[in-house]
């Protein structure tokens, strides 16, 4: 296996749609590439013991996130016949209606990419050290849970 | 022998503390009692233990230097 350098999926703030923009234009010289496939994670505006989420605080164990996601991304690519695959998250503060995920695949044919986007979110979800704590309207907080 | 600790998420903030440096401690059982005594409130807590950035499942040796980190369950996305 080739010693791949270990990426930095951190952001600060909210992923935006320009950045989204632009890195589906970054793939036009790539016309090996067939689909693509998209997953973006918008912080929702939860309703919770009658408190509104006005926004989602982001942490993480950044250098433990990184070499984990590398795991994933090395098994991802082992596994699919995939182009390209980029993942970025958020850290700090994300409003609600705002992106905090952008996982992007790229494959010859769709079902690579459609299959892998889908296993990455997973993996990403369950097995990376962030922490969102969800802020709400009325200043009070709560530590968000996946489900 | 020192160990460096990490506190994230929520666990940091019922201790109000992320970082902790510790002394002679052998194994992660008794760095878990030990915080446990000091911070109480990681009693009820839930979280999984990483080494080194990895994840232990069962009572690890420390080492002179080592990094052990507390981490709640996650949850980004």
């Amino acid at each position: 296996m080739t010693e791949k350098k270990i990426k930095n999926i951190f952001i600060d703030g909210p992923v935006t749609a320009d950045f989204i923009g632009k890195s589906i234009q970054n793939h036009s010289s790539k016309t090996d590439i067939g689909g693509h496939s998209i997953f973006l994670g918008q912080v929702r505006a939860d309703k919770i013991d009658g408190q509104d989420v006005a926004t989602i605080e982001y942490t993480c164990y950044e250098e433990m996130a990184n070499e984990k996601m590398h795991e994933i991304r090395e098994a991802i690519f082992a596994k699919y016949d995939l182009t390209c695959m980029h993942v970025y998250h958020s850290l700090g503060k994300v409003a609600t209606g705002e992106i905090s995920l952008f996982v992007f695949t790229s494959s010859k044919h769709r079902k690579a990419a459609i299959n892998a986007c889908e296993e990455l979110v997973e993996n990403i979800k369950s097995s990376l050290p962030i922490w969102g704590k969800e802020l709400f309207t009325n200043e009070r907080y709560q530590w968000k849970e996946n489900k | 022998m020192t160990v460096h600790i990490m506190l994230f998420g929520q666990l940091a903030d019922i201790t109000g503390v992320d970082k902790i440096t510790i002394e002679n401690c052998l194994d992660t059982d008794s760095m878990v009692k030990s915080l446990q005594n000091t911070y109480p409130a990681l009693i009820q807590s839930t979280f999984v233990i990483a080494v080194d950035k990895k994840i232990i499942s069962s009572n690890t040796l420390l080492t002179d230097q080592c990094t052990v980190a507390l981490l709640p369950p996650f949850s980004g996305g």
